[in-house]
């Protein structure tokens, strides 16, 4: 069964690991299938400015291993729109605030992208800016995650039009938390409860292997 | 940034806006009437994607589209050959028709259906491919005769064409909303239904009356009901309980 486990500073000792796994991922998912050449290091792991003690990462756990991920980032600080995207927002100044975070780096690993995997990470995302009393979370999209997003009952406004980036349309957008969209997701989740682990550190595994992507 | 892409947000942003409050087929059929025809589109087509066991027109959403052709492409069953729906599927970008690759040399469908679309006044046509969660595959396909179709105008129509479709999807397969009652509550209402009273009820499921109460009292609140009487009334209207 699949857990969304939360990661900020102050829990990121007990889950070195996990982390590291998250990173070689990343680098694995953006660089080595999307070729996103820019984030490309050698020693094989995505780490950027905005890994730092200020974001949050919510990671798909299965038997001990990641299966996917996002960070959340506050937009009270320089994240990723204001920095890199602010051109994809147009008509309007870049969406910040305390209740508004910044969604980034989204994946799941290549053999769980048939099932409900994105589903339950998507309801652990909304239960965990609710709880966290978070009202929006702005992020830059491919756009075919629109409907997929909207299928799964969220709330998505546009910030700009589409524009090409490393040859995709991408959007910037914002989406909208609510209980509404909680419950939406999470039954087509298949979830009758939270899916979301708040732990000081990753749960023991004495047969934790690594994992290896298909 | 030019101030006609700027013009063109402001109508791409106005347009989700007002389809955020269209309640039917039709309202959404003439509000893509009146905007999409900013870029010259005379007709469009939303659709489910056909599996090989079935039937396109079982899975059309909704239409403005010529009926002589409609007509000649469902009974000819035009969409196992089409490059437009072909393509459709193995993208998740959108695409011009015309980018749509077929070969007219061996591929005689392929070309009788261009031409029999051009033929029906849509020389043009762009489409967009939905690919969704639980494999939901659709497109929104649009045409006419001379598109206005550039850099500017192309991001604007991408955008309001996915939330087009994504109203329509809303409005057309609307998700059954989730029971507000605990399985608790609805019991409780079930026998209220029955004739029975809360003291009744609670000998039946083992429970004190007040536990019963408690439960008709929390069905009253979720359903905006006055009494029991009412909120058996309401449970049974919207099928939240059956007897």
């Amino acid at each position: 069964m699949t857990s969304i486990h939360v990661i900020t500073d102050e829990n990121k000792a007990g889950y070195e690991a996990i982390l590291d796994d998250c990173f070689r991922l990343r680098h694995e998912v953006f660089v080595g299938e999307r070729g996103w050449r820019d984030l490309e290091r050698p020693d094989g792991r995505d780490v950027d400015a905005y890994d730092n003690d200020q974001a949050t990462y919510l990671v798909a756990l299965d038997d001990g291993r990641v299966i996917g991920g996002l960070r959340l980032y506050p937009t009270l600080l320089p994240h990723m729109i204001s920095e890199s995207f602010a051109h994809l927002v147009k008509g309007r100044d870049v969406l910040s605030g305390s209740t508004i975070l910044e969604c980034t780096r989204y994946f799941i690993v290549r053999e769980r992208r048939m099932g409900r995997t994105d589903c339950r990470l998507l309801a652990a995302f909304q239960q965990f800016c609710l709880e966290e009393g978070v009202t929006e979370v702005t992020a830059v999209v491919e756009m075919w995650w629109l409907p997929r997003w909207q299928q799964a009952g969220f709330k998505v406004r546009p910030l700009g039009l589409p524009t090409m980036i490393e040859g995709q349309h991408c959007i910037a957008a914002a989406i909208q938390i609510s209980e509404d969209s909680l419950r939406h997701v999470s039954r087509l989740a298949g979830l009758r409860g939270s899916c979301l682990v708040r732990a000081t550190a990753a749960p023991a595994l004495a047969d934790r292997v690594p994992h290896v992507a298909a | 940034m030019s101030g006609r892409s700027l013009d063109h947000t402001v109508q791409v942003f106005e347009f989700i806006e007002e389809s955020d409050s269209l309640a039917s087929p039709q309202a959404i059929i003439d509000a893509m009437e009146r905007s999409f025809a900013q870029f010259r589109f005379e007709n469009f087509i939303m659709t489910g994607l056909p599996h090989p066991e079935q039937k396109i027109e079982s899975l059309v959403l909704l239409k403005k589209w010529p009926l002589g052709w409609y007509e000649r492409y469902t009974r000819n069953s035009y969409d196992r050959h089409d490059p437009v729906i072909r393509l459709c599927q193995r993208t998740v970008q959108p695409f011009e028709w015309s980018e749509a690759p077929f070969d007219p040399e061996i591929d005689s469908k392929g070309k009788e259906i261009m031409q029999g679309a051009a033929d029906f006044g849509m020389r043009q046509g762009c489409c967009l491919p939905i690919h969704g969660l639980n494999g939901f595959e659709a497109c929104l396909s649009m045409g006419g005769a001379d598109l206005d179709l550039t850099p500017q105008t192309k991001p604007a129509i991408h955008l309001m064409a996915m939330y087009a479709f994504e109203r329509a999807r809303l409005v057309l397969a609307p998700s059954p909303r989730p029971n507000p009652l605990t399985a608790r509550e609805r019991e409780a209402l079930r026998w209220a239904a029955l004739g029975k009273s809360a003291a009744d009820t609670g000998e039946i499921l083992g429970v004190t009356e007040r536990t019963i109460t408690a439960h008709i009292g929390s069905a009253c609140l979720k359903l905006s009901a006055a009494n029991k009487t009412h909120a058996v009334a309401r449970a049974l209207q919207h099928r939240l309980i059956e007897i």
